[in-house]
């Protein structure tokens, strides 16, 4: 079979240009200064002592970071109902319900992310509703509760999608077992369900605690101008202050945050199933 | 069964249907204190669904289950005093072995340390002490399996439900197991609930045997009663090998099968009642000839280690035989043309004349043309003939495009088929004409005989078609010279399995002998 | 009991159902608005519409999103089928490798890759325009297409392209007539993936364009910052696109089973 080994060559020599070559780039770029000539580097670590130096942006990291959090719990907790229900569908009628979840998804983001400017503006159709029922306008749009409502409509078709995978993947011989063993409804929920639909909970946190730190559009669109998270301050260095230096140098340090954060959660699974088991 | 024994568990006429299709018809069973009780039947006999009625997991549509004198058809499976055994055991993948087996105890909200005692006595039981902070992945097939018994005993249920355990491990430790578990309960002095489509997994295990089939109980009975007084064809059939015969119940005591008439023990039959008869493999003896009861020739011998399975055939199936022409090939040569040529006369009936195709013709006369010096074929152009639908000889000519031609016969003959009236069956055969070459080429002889001759047979009454389990004949396919020889096609005769230590030689003429309480008749189904 | 809990799942899901689908039926609504409002609706024009197709920057960018979808959907699936072919049958330390790199672009946040691909391009001197947005989105998408075709290589016997062979196929013939129509559904999919993920693409397109070319996403972001009703009208254009293609992704299929199903019963009659 070596004949069709040749056949990832040029993969080898693509991702070496088109993956390798940025990273190392980037990572080049967060520790030097401007003006770098080809041959002479000037090796600093100038770029993170200003960032954790300066109070805005570790105020804009922290917000970064609870923002993400926020969203990411909210998704788990909205998330793991409609799951639970999808599972629990006879086979013809899960297929339906995946395929209304998902489709959303795969209509532009930033299209559906647009639509929420109507919604949420203070003579929307929520305020109007809100009004029939004697709450005053609330101010929604250009709110950090705006940001988070359109994360959480973005990424929770995955966190359902991964939650409902790992329920349905689940043998049903299980809970019949606890409840033979003498396990009644919720006794069977937190002991053998929720436990072993931990692998998709935790999944489903990197496909939305991940994009949720870095999102850029969203705060644009539904935070208004003003309200500016990691993502936003790293286009600005590149796209209008050009200081590609300190940019760089800002995504390593959200890369690594996002690393951490991401070990943490499998750590957390691994020991959680653990005591929840012996306890 | 002792009567001192107490019903346990009375199934009360259950019925059950998934999708308006019934598992169970009407079930009506008595469990005892105390045994080993095994629900036998091929998949879909409704054995599983019925112990998952009494696990709690299903509702019967209809009837009731009484446990310990109370109704529990209602009864959610968390309130019953019973456990599981699950097919696939079912083990929690995210505890370890300590933990899966302590689950029940912990959720009862008992002392720790009574837990720990009880558990590490279940691990000693099962064998698995040392095994306690193993992860589940980590243990063997059969390991899994122990641990999956001592889970549900550890909570001292009444009866332990058992949902085919065995299945998933292999021959041996398989046997290991079936031992294990009936010394565990013995030990324990439980109800076991064994549910198996395996026979000798029953046999061997249990104390009464239920056997199902099509959501209705067949029988029930100790192993010894379900294997020497199976209730009918089937109960037969399904608990070891059988040979059943049909037959004719004279009087009390007296039968009669393959024509003649046997002392039996059976009585209770009305006079002249179709009945039939079982004869265990084990309880024939292969005898002289004239010595038995029954005679006939030895048709296979298959060595099982301890003793030898012997098939001998006291009587022919249908047969027929045919005639097969066997001659030279004698192609003609078109020399101007650098052409050679060949065909065959060949049979066909009267009934094959009305839709006749010249591919019908070319391909049963083997007609074809090729160059002798590459080799290769040459199509067929043209295929002329004339003919009736009555018996006669009819010629029928071949050419290709470059005028080479070649001449045979066709004979249309009345179809050639044999009844028996005995076995109900039809067979069929034609004669044919062969070249020597293609008997000596033949890879697979037999088959090829069959399909020369278009060889087959049918169940008269059904329609549906019979095995030819026979082709005989007494030429040497290897040495053949051209002319007549006989074919001969069997179907399968009146055949009787002996398993017996003495070794037959095939070929040979033999008498069976058996004893009268050897015959076993039951009633027709 | 059981009733209640249902009751409370059901409304529960309709809730769910009308959070998903409130934008997409609101940004459908409005672009039918006479007016400039995006919170009353006056009455029923289609002069967002009118103004959608008179303006060439929305059209281009319409063109040019669904041009660059095609071209970096047909090249990814070829060269990560290949691949991903190859990657099953190399030693474990080549595969494991490949793989990790091939993990980072899914792994990384798109903005971490998209500033890569921004520096790489102005360190090569590539200009930013139509070029640097197809290959960076066949950078993207092809990782997707391995990770769905590798699973079904996973499964796939590692005898069968031996026994192709030993029954006499070239290694070209073993390959495209034993083991791609096998792996099929996993390159059908990753196909679909790529093609999604190409069409949706803001972040990374957004960093590397230039010249005036953009994609759908981009003139989305770059619009909103004024109220404009045409970008409803954009939306439901490609709501309605997105539908048909999914109808006909999922159709193809069930029409493909139906097909089959009376050939086999024609079969049958026979």
């Amino acid at each position: 079979m070596k004949q069709f080994r040749k056949m990832t060559y040029p993969y080898v020599a693509w991702i070496s240009v088109m993956i390798i070559v940025p990273m190392i780039l980037i990572l080049l770029y967060a520790i030097t200064t401007e003006g770098n000539g080809v041959v002479n580097f000037n090796f600093t670590i100038d770029n993170f002592v200003r960032f954790f130096s300066d109070s805005i942006f570790l105020e804009v990291l922290g917000r970064s970071l609870r923002v993400a959090l926020i969203t990411t719990v909210l998704c788990i907790v909205l998330g793991y109902i409609p799951a639970y229900y999808i599972a629990k569908c006879s086979d013809g009628i899960k297929m339906k319900w995946v395929l209304i979840i998902t489709f959303p998804t795969w209509i532009n983001m930033l299209v559906r992310t647009y639509a929420w400017i109507g919604i949420l503006q203070n003579d929307g159709i929520i305020n109007t509703i809100l009004g029939w029922v004697g709450i005053g306008p609330v101010d929604m749009i250009y709110t950090e509760f705006a940001v988070i409502l359109g994360m959480v409509y973005n990424f929770i078709p995955f966190m359902i999608l991964q939650i409902y995978t790992s329920l349905s993947k689940m043998d049903n011989s299980l809970i019949e077992a606890a409840q033979d063993l003498g396990a009644n409804r919720f006794q069977c929920f937190w002991r053998i369900t929720f436990p072993l639909s931990l692998p998709g909970v935790i999944s489903g946190i990197t496909l939305v605690f991940l994009p949720a730190v870095s999102s850029f559009c969203i705060p644009k669109l539904l935070g208004g101008g003003q309200y500016v998270l990691v993502g936003n301050v790293i286009e600005s260095q590149f796209l209008t202050s050009g200081d590609w230096n300190f940019g760089s140098a800002i995504s390593l340090i959200m890369a690594i945050i996002i690393m951490i954060s991401m070990y943490i959660t499998k750590k957390v699974d691994k020991t959680e199933i653990g005591e929840r088991a012996s306890a | 069964m002792e009567t001192s024994a107490k019903k346990l568990i009375q199934f009360k006429n259950i019925v059950k249907s998934f999708d308006g299709q019934i598992v169970l018809k009407g079930i009506n069973l008595d469990i005892y204190e105390n045994e080993f009780v095994t629900l036998l039947g091929p998949s879909g006999c409704g054995k599983t669904t019925l112990l998952r009625i009494l696990g709690g997991f299903l509702e019967p549509d209809e009837g009731n289950v009484i446990f310990d004198g109370n109704d529990i058809t209602n009864l959610p499976p968390y309130k019953r005093d019973l456990n599981t055994v699950f097919q696939k055991y079912a083990l929690f993948p995210h505890m370890n072995v300590y933990d899966n087996v302590a689950f029940g105890l912990k959720l009862k909200k008992e002392p720790k340390d009574i837990i720990e005692q009880k558990v590490n006595r279940m691990l000693r039981l099962i064998n698995l002490e040392d095994f306690g902070k193993r992860g589940i992945q980590e243990m063997s097939g059969g390991q899994q399996q122990r641990v999956a018994i001592a889970r549900a005993l550890v909570n001292e249920p009444g009866v332990l439900l058992l949902d085919e355990p065995l299945g998933a491990l292999d021959a041996k430790l398989r046997k290991e197991m079936q031992r294990e578990l009936k010394k565990i309960q013995k030990e324990v002095g439980i109800t076991f609930i064994f549910v198996t489509h395996d026979q000798e997994e029953a046999l061997t295990m249990s104390d009464k045997i239920v056997v199902m089939k099509d959501g209705e109980i067949q029988q029930i009975g100790s192993p010894t009663d379900i294997y020497n007084e199976p209730a009918n064809r089937y109960v037969a059939n399904f608990i070891g090998a059988s040979n059943i015969m049909d037959g004719i119940m004279l009087e009390d005591r007296k039968v009669v099968f393959e024509d003649k008439q046997f002392e039996c023990v059976d009585f209770g039959f009305s006079k002249d009642e179709r009945v039939d008869v079982v004869i265990r493999p084990e309880d024939i003896d292969i005898v002289a000839p004239g010595d038995g009861k029954l005679k006939g020739t030895v048709k296979s011998v298959l060595f099982k280690g301890v003793h030898y399975e012997t098939v001998v055939e006291t009587k022919n199936g249908t047969s027929i035989t045919v005639k097969m022409n066997v001659s030279e090939d004698k192609p003609v040569i078109n020399g101007s043309a650098g052409e050679m040529m060949s065909a065959n006369d060949f049979y066909l009936d009267t009934e094959d004349v009305e839709n006749l195709t010249d591919a019908f013709i070319i391909d049963h006369s083997d007609a074809q043309a090729w160059d002798p010096k590459t080799d290769e074929r040459i199509s067929i152009s043209s295929v002329e003939y004339e003919i009736k639908k009555e018996k006669g000889t009819y010629p029928v000519t071949f050419k290709t495009a470059a005028g080479t031609m070649v001449t045979a016969n066709m004979i249309v003959q009345d179809p050639n088929r044999a009844v028996d009236e005995e076995y109900g069956e039809e067979i069929y055969a034609v004669n044919f004409f062969k070249k020597a070459d293609e008997i000596q080429e033949s890879i697979a002889l037999d088959t090829d005989l069959k399909i020369w001759a278009n060889a087959l047979a049918y169940d008269l009454e059904t329609g549906s078609s019979v095995e030819i389990t026979d082709v005989e004949y007494s030429f040497d396919p290897e040495n053949i010279k051209p002319g007549e020889y006989e074919v001969t096609f069997k179907t399968r005769g009146y055949e009787y399995r002996i398993d017996t230590t003495d070794k037959a030689e095939v070929g040979t003429t033999v008498g069976l002998n058996f004893a009268p309480e050897d015959i076993h008749v039951m009633k027709k189904q | 009991m059981k009733k209640e809990k249902r009751v409370f799942s059901s409304i529960f899901m309709a809730l769910m159902v009308v959070f998903l689908y409130a934008p997409i039926i609101y940004t459908i609504i409005f672009s039918f608005n006479s007016s400039k409002s995006l919170t009353h609706f006056e009455s029923f024009s289609l002069r967002w519409y009118e103004k959608m197709f008179n303006d060439a920057t929305m059209i281009q960018a319409v063109i040019y999103t669904i041009v660059i979808a095609i071209l970096a959907t047909i090249i990814s699936t070829i060269v990560g089928t290949i691949t991903a072919i190859g990657l099953s049958k190399s030693r474990k330390l080549v595969r494991n490798l490949v793989e990790q790199v091939n993990n980072l672009p899914i792994m990384n946040p798109e903005i971490v890759t998209a500033i890569g691909l921004l520096m790489f391009y102005s360190a090569a001197h590539i200009t930013k325009g139509f070029l640097t947005l197809l290959l960076a989105h066949i950078m993207f998408c092809i990782p997707y297409v391995i990770l769905s075709i590798m699973p079904k290589l996973r499964t796939l016997d590692p005898n069968l392209a031996d026994a192709a062979m030993d029954l006499g196929a070239t290694p070209w013939k073993a390959l495209t007539k034993v083991i791609v129509p096998q792996i099929m559904p996993g390159i059908v999919s990753g196909a679909l993936i790529a093609f999604t993920m190409s069409f949706d693409d803001f972040v990374i397109s957004y960093f590397v364009t230039g010249n005036g070319v953009n994609n759908i996403s981009i003139l989305v972001y770059t619009m909103s910052k004024r109220i404009n009703p045409s970008i409803n009208a954009l939306s439901t254009l490609i709501i309605v696109i997105i539908t048909v293609f999914l109808t006909i992704t999922n159709l193809i299929p069930v029409i493909a089973e139906r097909r089959m199903r009376k050939k086999l019963k024609k079969a049958q009659k026979k």
